[in-house]
């Protein structure tokens, strides 16, 4: 499975020019107060890994690792593994970066804020992927685009309907009593919908015929 | 002779294309060329064969393993060049070197290098930088550096000029002088494998039409050239097939011997690989 890892790493590697501009861009777009910097980790880590599925489709890697040892199984486990262990170095580096523009910006540094956002990103960026790639071992990255697009409107809608038409400070007022464990709430929600993620695409994958 | 794969009646369907009971084996040390037009069921049988395709019946046996049972102990020992199919072209040999290095337990970086350096490819390059041929020849060298025990290769020579072939060819025959090694080679320039090949088995619309040695073929299949009235004398037991030329009749024999002995025609010719596959698939019967 390690080897799988080191595929998809390097092929992340061989865009780190691209992303690396996308960073400079967005900070300096940061500095200058246009964005909210926390917010292109989702961004950048759907796009490193919809064009790793890219190429992998471009260059028919899928078929080729099946015919490696326990490709079928490996394939799957070491994108996932790779996502998570990027969407974390993201979430490092955005992390820095908001410090740093906050530090720039002569902005009182609040370490709660910048941390807890960062938190919710990571979930919610997480929570995009677990959705998204059994559609794409399913349907393949290219009809999997709209799926994807689907996805993240389809939350937003959903994430605006609640707030607008459910009491959510009843809600709130009624879970109270979790508030001192809501972040290991949301860690073993994340950890158990990545595994179940996991679960649908390894399974999707060890059907498929190429 | 100890068989390093054995395929029994393997079928896979389908809407408009069929593999019916294809049954052959590859006996260890041997090189077997398969051969087919396109379309004819080449690529779905070496699929099959790697578990590319799944539902499938029948019965697939490498190194005497159950080709789904045993998946991590055969793709240990066998090297695959797929037409087509490979790592994604933004990576580097060195990168494939690296990923490798962990996959196969055997996997040997100094013969890789060895490779690259007799194939003249860069190690830091991107594939995406390298011509058909050579992207070609990081396939091959990245089938052979861990030591497999069989060879599966669609096309790989295609792509290639004729004197990379001659080089690539002269590799695969220093890997099958070592124990027990073998290759199932499938490839449209037949005429290297009439020079390699130990074995042809030929394909065609999805079944097997022949599978013999290489020699056997050669020796006692002829192509007999004769005008329409000596045709009309050939009893339809004694041929397979015929084409009906502008001013003559070509007709696949398959025992030349014994033709000899029976019919007074004396243009019989020598066959190749490409003229058995030409008047068995466009021949009448």
């Amino acid at each position: 499975m390690i080897g799988f890892m080191k595929k998809d790493l390097a092929m992340i590697k061989s865009n780190f020019k691209l992303i690396g501009i996308l960073l400079v861009v967005y900070a300096v777009m940061g500095l200058l107060g246009e964005i909210d910097i926390s917010f292109i980790l989702p961004f950048i880590s759907v796009m490193i890994m919809i064009s790793s599925f890219s190429y992998d489709n471009y260059n028919k890697w899928d078929a080729y690792s099946i015919s490696l040892p326990n490709g079928r199984k490996n394939s799957v486990k070491s994108k996932y593994l790779t996502t998570i262990l990027m969407v974390f170095i993201t979430a490092i580096v955005t992390t820095i970066l908001s410090f740093i523009i906050s530090y720039v910006n002569t902005k009182p540094i609040d370490y709660e804020q910048i941390l807890v956002s960062m938190f919710g990103i990571v979930f919610g960026t997480l929570l995009v992927f677990t959705f998204m790639y059994p559609i794409v071992y399913k349907f393949g990255v290219e009809k999997a685009r709209i799926g994807i697009f689907l996805i993240v409107f389809g939350l937003v809608i959903i994430g605006g309907f609640l707030a607008q038409y459910i009491n959510l400070s009843f809600l709130a007022n009624t879970l109270s009593f979790l508030e001192d464990y809501i972040i290991i709430i949301l860690v073993i929600i994340m950890i158990a919908m990545v595994y179940i993620s996991y679960k649908v695409s390894a399974k999707i994958f060890s059907k498929k015929e190429y | 002779m100890e068989n390093i794969l054995e395929i029994k009646n393997l079928c896979k369907k389908y809407d408009n294309f069929e593999l019916k009971n294809i049954t052959f084996n590859l006996p260890k040390g041997m090189i077997m060329g398969f051969i087919g037009e396109n379309g004819a069921g080449k690529t779905t049988t070496i699929k099959a064969i790697l578990d590319i395709i799944k539902s499938y019946d029948g019965e697939i046996k490498i190194l005497g393993l159950d080709n789904r049972k045993d998946e991590r102990k055969i793709k240990e020992n066998i090297g695959v060049v797929l037409d087509d199919m490979f790592f994604p072209e933004i990576l580097t040999p060195n990168d494939i070197n690296n990923a490798m290095r962990s996959i196969y337990k055997n996997w040997d970086t100094k013969m890789f290098n060895d490779y690259l350096k007799e194939f003249s490819l860069l190690p830091n390059q991107q594939i995406k930088k390298f011509s058909k041929g050579m992207r070609k020849k990081l396939e091959i060298a990245t089938a052979l550096s861990h030591h497999p025990k069989l060879l599966i290769l669609d096309e790989p020579t295609s792509g290639l000029d004729p004197v990379a072939r001659a080089e690539v060819i002269q590799i695969f025959q220093s890997f099958i002088e070592k124990d027990d090694c073998s290759i199932l080679l499938s490839s449209h320039i037949t005429t290297d494998l009439e020079h390699i090949a130990d074995y042809i088995t030929f394909i065609n619309n999805g079944e097997i039409v022949l599978s013999k040695t290489t020699n056997e073929l050669l020796e006692q299949y002829a192509i007999v050239k004769c005008t329409e009235k000596e045709f009309k004398k050939i009893n339809k037991k004694d041929y397979i097939k015929y084409l009906k030329a502008k001013y003559e009749y070509e007709v696949l024999i398959a025992n030349k011997k014994d033709f000899k002995s029976k019919y007074d025609i004396t243009v019989i010719d020598k066959i190749t690989l490409d003229d058995l596959m030409v008047l068995m698939i466009k021949g009448e019967e």
